[in-house]
């Protein structure tokens, strides 16, 4: 449809809403003011809406690089973790290449310590199999007497432990001594192979 | 500057994560200490025993070792020259037991340097190279290494230790000898003299009881 198709009357009505409407700056200050002082109004909106709908942000390239950094170091975090966690478990770093592994079954036995200390309040076993961390494998107290236990799953080998008295290093009276590592402390020694201890 | 914290000011979201990530920059070399207790020794000694650990490996030797001693002497709270003193005698002891007894297992070679650790000699090993397939002297150094750590004489331990091996004795028979002479060190006994009395008693010493090495 064009113009020169409208009716007269309809014609003069456009012709009207055409012409530009001259407000004065004070009038254009009164109503935006009038404007913004009415409280923008709130769609109700699911937590699910909300949390999905689309925005953007304006970040400072300050902002940004702070992001950046919190996420590498979340990275490092993670990763550092999980390489220590690889090494606790192994025992370390072990790159046997060269020299073949020992002779015995490789898989795990369960081995029970057992230390009788009647006056301890507590009592814990350290060794190369847990990194000498008295604090990982606490043993617990047999309901009768001072006996104390521990279950523990360890590879075949030879492996060197002592047991935490109340804070005092003891070797286990039970079993072979190691020399002194120059500590002033024997450790014990148990030898494992895949299905029992010595 | 006050252009920027009026930003920050401005940006509630990004502050909060910056300060998230402010926080976790901060936890992590806390949290790299408590993983790894090596951290607690001061950086001389521990990067001296990072590189004694990483020269093991690359020898094929059992760095495990070396890592467990540094760790065992830092849960001691033993000084850092004492524990790299340690790890580097442990390390030349490794070296000198892959050199008598060749490539054996990564614990017969820690056992192996135990007794050497304890002070026997590396010719002292050498009887031990030759052996049969799937005979392992693991129970052999051990009671070796035990019983001079109880006080037997070196030179009498290792001849009575050689010689019981070299007549073939089994696993058993070391583990019957080390019970009964500490039994016997226990009980009071000169503990030189319990062994010589006691290595009479295994069944390799009873007249007509040679065993031929398995």
């Amino acid at each position: 449809m064009i113009d020169s198709e409208l009716h007269p009357y309809v014609e003069s009505i456009a012709r009207e809403a055409r012409r530009p409407v001259s407000t004065d700056r004070a009038a254009r200050e009164r109503i935006m003011a009038a404007v913004r002082a009415e409280p923008v109004p709130v769609r109700p909106r699911h937590v699910w809406q909300r949390v999905f709908e689309p925005r953007s942000l304006h970040l400072s390239p300050a902002s940004t690089t702070l992001i950046a950094a919190g996420l590498v170091g979340i990275g490092v975090f993670v990763g550092t973790f999980a390489h220590n966690r690889d090494v606790r478990s192994s025992g370390g770093p072990s790159q046997m290449a060269v020299v073949p592994q020992s002779q015995l079954p490789v898989s795990d036995s369960t081995v029970k310590f057992v230390f009788v200390a009647p006056q301890a309040g507590k009592v814990s076993v350290v060794g190369d199999f847990n990194g000498w961390d008295s604090t990982k494998t606490p043993m617990v107290r047999e309901p009768n007497g001072g006996v104390w236990t521990v279950d523990l799953p360890l590879s075949a080998g030879r492996h060197l432990y002592s047991f935490v008295v109340d804070g005092a290093w003891s070797a286990d009276p039970s079993a072979p001594l190691a020399p002194d590592d120059g500590f002033g402390h024997a450790n014990s020694v148990k030898l494992v192979r895949g299905g029992s201890a010595l | 500057m006050s252009q920027f914290l009026s930003v920050l000011r401005h940006r509630r979201f990004p502050v909060s994560l910056a300060a998230v990530a402010f926080a976790l920059l901060g936890a992590l070399p806390a949290a790299a200490q408590d993983s790894d207790p090596l951290t607690k020794l001061d950086p001389n000694s521990r990067n001296t025993i990072e590189l004694l650990v990483d020269s093991a490996s690359t020898l094929g030797l059992p760095a495990d070792y070396l890592r467990s001693t540094a760790l065992q002497g830092v849960a001691l709270k033993v000084d850092g020259k004492r524990i790299v003193d340690a790890v580097r005698k442990k390390f030349s002891l490794l070296k000198t037991a892959y050199a008598t007894l060749g490539p054996v297992g990564g614990e017969e070679l820690k056992a192996a340097a135990s007794v050497l650790y304890a002070g026997a000699k590396p010719a002292q090993l050498t009887p031990f190279k030759a052996r049969q397939k799937d005979r392992n002297d693991l129970d052999a150094f051990v009671v070796w290494a035990d019983l001079v750590t109880r006080g037997v004489p070196s030179e009498e331990a290792s001849s009575a230790i050689t010689k019981l091996w070299q007549d073939g004795a089994s696993d058993a028979t070391f583990n019957g000898l080390w019970n009964s002479v500490q039994s016997d060190i226990l009980k009071g006994l000169n503990p030189g003299a319990a062994l010589q009395s006691r290595i009479r008693e295994t069944p390799e010493r009873q007249p007509g009881n040679k065993v031929t090495p398995p």
